[in-house]
């Protein structure tokens, strides 16, 4: 009994909490390494920080949300209608085709939002509606069918899957798309709203923050950068489709929640949706060696975020779990 | 009949909330219990109540060992807790509320007797005589009504319990008004023949005049033991804060006279409902205290000055220019702070560091090029705890590990970072001890003196009185009187009572 208090104690102290992600991380590369030495180098190292990159961009969308204290269920439809209109419009358009599907993202995201702020719905639940809204707007446009980028339009989607110097395009993007969300929640007022938002929205809001405003912006990039991992799918596989990032929503949700983000808000970041996005990558590459049925994933990610939730979430804010 | 001997309870390694602490509850009698905020008074409470075991020292009951594992335990000996922070679920009906994790008494197979259970609860409200309908939902009473109702829930334990109870009232008194005060202590009287009390509050009046033997606490200790005929406030007050009460407590030599300019005009202002036809005037450096009963308007008046409730009818001038305020964010820009009495939810985003907090409402001091400059924020925050005087370890400090007269120094600085020239302070004393209120008058005076103008409602007349410049009475939506409190010409409590009832 003792020993389970002590433990309980050690893990609610603030820099172990903070520190448990990362030390997962290194502990899940040594484990690769040493049952496969040299996994984590050139190809294969390329190979799994690529498909880290779409998983960690939408995960950073949400954790704008999260940390807000909402949730957004919407983003893996925001995503596949992304691919969808880049794939429709890719033979008419050319590269335009690609603002026009990354808006299409903002606009859902503002939707989301002002739906949440305006109607005063819940935004789990106004996220799973325009999740549904979403979802079938993307299997009207494509006729419920996957559409292939033809040859005349992947000329303006090669350049997603080139190297520049080694690194992956789409690793570049990642780490522009982690850059840019680190600096906009660190240095601007949006930022720290966000933050006040999230921990105790009633003292933001007597504190003069417009609150409402603040939520819709992190709504907005949440859509937007859904949307940007949408395109960056569908231009890696050639193809747009109502369901393709169908499986992406409980990883992302997970890699923000793993990365160690307070899933009651006002508590994280960006860099922590990173080490989260990479453990749910070595941990899906690791089944994939191990032989789990890939059917059985989403199984394991549901016990990982259990499991996440458990430990990291802090007690002492919330005296009743609901 | 309930003693404590050698109590001593640790929550920090090195310091003690309680240490050593030997208190005595006899047969009928009602004990005071008081001290200053961290004092140990509510740490002894839960100790007795069962909800934390002591780390040393036994707790006896009629002479034998008792060993409380947790408050259900506490209650089937007959010992019973009134929390400060009401325990009631307002979605649920009186009744449920009073049997609450009772009802099998009511219950078979299953399936609860509503009736006698709705019976079983007007006996319970009987006993303090109180008619309050047992269907209703919890959230449709009065605070007062709720707290009688939090004590019929304690008085179940009678039927259950063969043996006097020793019930804990801690802070009843603290949300209530003064003649619901007078209501509850005649019901703490007239149950005396069967139960005994503890009664712990801030306000030694009230302790001396409900209690027949005060113990004083300090730093988790008892100093003082008195019985309460042979001790006067004053006398108790400077064993608990270890200097006098002189009169000089509301600072009233430091009172400056206003400046002529009119921060704040209000003429026919009303919000349907709740307040109409209010005029006044707050001057750059005056001190406008509103007094008036619970449903006066006056909450609402200052929400609406606050911008949380846009007023409906009549004009709001702001330094002269008519303004109607629909949000905080609006009436922030018009350089009005508010100084909410819900300091944890509305005054401080607790999770969030001192230096967070200041800036919140104005970040522009600390921003370079667009970016938060985290260096200038610290600087910033780190000169307000040395001219505040804030007890803190340093800027980054979360919020919610400070002292309730820390918090509200800290709120005090977002808005003087904010440049705001006009305060509303909601009750800005409430919940802090003797000596924190001291140095909050202090810090109004100071305010006062720099030309703010300040809308002031407390919780006591006596404090209302003693720091403002002009009081206005409030009574149903109206201001029934205006009362001139210039230093030296202060009126008595009397006069705006008359107006107030």
């Amino acid at each position: 009994m003792e020993n389970i208090s002590k433990i309980k104690s050690l893990l609610s102290n603030n820099w172990v909490q903070g520190a448990i992600p990362t030390g997962l991380l290194i502990l899940l590369i040594i484990i690769v390494e040493l049952a496969s030495p040299g996994f984590l180098t050139g190809e294969t190292l390329a190979l799994l920080l690529s498909n880290t990159a779409v998983l960690f961009i939408l995960a950073t969308g949400v954790t704008f949300v999260i940390l807000i204290g909402g949730i957004d269920l919407s983003i893996q439809a925001v995503a596949s209608l992304a691919s969808v209109i880049l794939a429709q419009l890719l033979p008419s358009m050319g590269f335009a085709a690609f603002p026009v599907a990354i808006l299409s993202g903002l606009g859902f995201g503002l939707l989301s939002g002002i739906v949440h702020v305006r109607l005063r719905v819940p935004s789990f639940v106004a996220t799973l509606a325009t999740g549904g809204v979403v979802a079938g707007i993307a299997l009207w446009i494509a006729n419920g069918r996957a559409i292939t980028i033809e040859q005349a339009g992947r000329v303006n989607t090669m350049w997603v899957n080139e190297s520049i110097a080694g690194i992956p395009v789409v690793v570049l993007l990642a780490i522009a798309v982690g850059m840019v969300s680190f600096l906009i929640l660190r240095y601007t007022r949006f930022g720290r709203y966000s933050l006040a938002v999230g921990a105790g929205e009633s003292a933001a809001y007597a504190a003069g923050i417009n609150v409402d405003r603040t939520k819709v912006i992190a709504f907005a990039i949440s859509g937007t950068l859904a949307a940007i991992a949408g395109v960056i799918l569908a231009a890696r596989l050639s193809s747009g489709s109502p369901s393709l990032a169908n499986q992406l929503l409980l990883p992302a949700i997970a890699a923000v929640i793993v990365g160690g983000t307070a899933i009651t808000g006002g508590l994280g970041g960006v860099g922590r949706t990173a080490v989260g996005a990479l453990i749910i990558s070595i941990v899906r590459i690791g089944m994939t060696f191990v032989g789990v049925n890939i059917f059985a994933e989403n199984v394991i990610f549901g016990a990982v975020l259990i499991a996440a939730v458990a430990i990291t979430i802090d007690r002492s804010k919330i005296a009743i779990i609901k | 009949m309930l003693a404590a001997k050698g109590i001593s309870k640790s929550f920090v390694a090195g310091t003690y909330a309680l240490n050593n602490v030997d208190i005595e509850i006899r047969p009928n009698e009602v004990v005071g219990l008081i001290g200053e905020n961290g004092a140990g008074k509510s740490t002894l409470m839960r100790v007795l109540s069962g909800t934390h075991r002591p780390d040393t020292g036994t707790l006896t009951l009629d002479g034998k060992p008792l060993r409380l594992r947790n408050s259900s335990d506490a209650a089937a000996h007959g010992i019973g807790m009134v929390f400060q922070e009401q325990s009631l679920l307002l979605n649920l009906s009186v009744a449920e509320n009073i049997y609450l994790g009772q009802e099998q008494q009511f219950s078979r197979l299953g399936i609860v007797n509503w009736r006698s259970m709705h019976e079983a609860s007007r006996r319970q409200l009987a006993k303090i005589g109180v008619d309050i309908d047992v269907t209703a939902r919890t959230s449709e009473l009065s605070f007062a009504a709720r707290q009688m109702v939090e004590l019929a829930k304690a008085l179940t334990l009678e039927e259950s319990v063969d043996r006097p109870l020793v019930i804990l009232l801690d802070e009843p008194t603290s949300v209530l008004s003064a003649s619901d005060i007078d209501v509850l202590f005649a019901r703490v009287r007239s149950l005396k023949s069967r139960a005994s009390f503890v009664f712990v509050s801030h306000r030694l009046d009230e302790v001396l005049r409900i209690s027949d033997r005060v113990y004083t606490m300090k730093d988790g200790k008892v100093v003082a033991e008195h019985e309460a005929s042979n001790v006067t406030g004053p006398e108790l007050h400077e064993i608990m804060v270890g200097r006098g009460l002189h009169t000089e407590y509301y600072k009233e030599a430091q009172q400056t006279e206003p400046k002529p300019e009119v921060m704040v005009e209000a003429r026919d202002l009303g919000i349907a409902g709740f307040f109409h036809g209010v005029d006044f005037n707050i001057r750059a450096g005056e001190v406008v205290g509103i007094a008036g009963v619970v449903g006066s308007g006056r909450e609402e008046l200052t929400r609406a000055v606050g911008g949380f409730l846009p007023h409906t009818q009549g004009t709001l001038k702001i330094a002269g220019e008519a303004v109607r305020l629909t949000s905080p964010g609006q009436a922030v820009r018009k350089s009005i702070g508010y100084i909410p009495r819900e300091r944890r939810v509305e005054g401080l985003v607790m999770f969030l560091s001192i230096a967070e907090n200041i800036t919140l409402a104005d970040l522009s001091h600390v921003m370079r090029n667009g970016a938060i400059d985290y260096g200038k924020e610290r600087r910033l925050a780190t000169d307000w705890i040395k001219r505040l005087r804030i007890k803190a370890p340093g800027p980054d400090v979360a919020c919610r590990k400070l002292s309730g007269g820390n918090q509200q120094k800290v709120v005090l600085a977002r808005w003087m970072t904010a440049g705001s020239r006009i305060l509303i302070l909601d009750h800005p004393t409430r919940g802090l001890d003797v000596g924190a209120k001291e140095e909050v008058y202090e810090l109004i005076r100071q305010l006062s003196a720099q030309g703010i103008a300040i809308l002031l409602l407390s919780d006591t007349l006596e404090e209302t009185i003693g720091l403002s410049h002009t009081v206005l009475v409030m009574r149903d939506g109206e201001i029934t009187a205006r009362f001139d409190a210039s230093a030296g010409r202060k009126p008595d409590q009397v006069e705006l009572v008359a107006a107030m009832v």
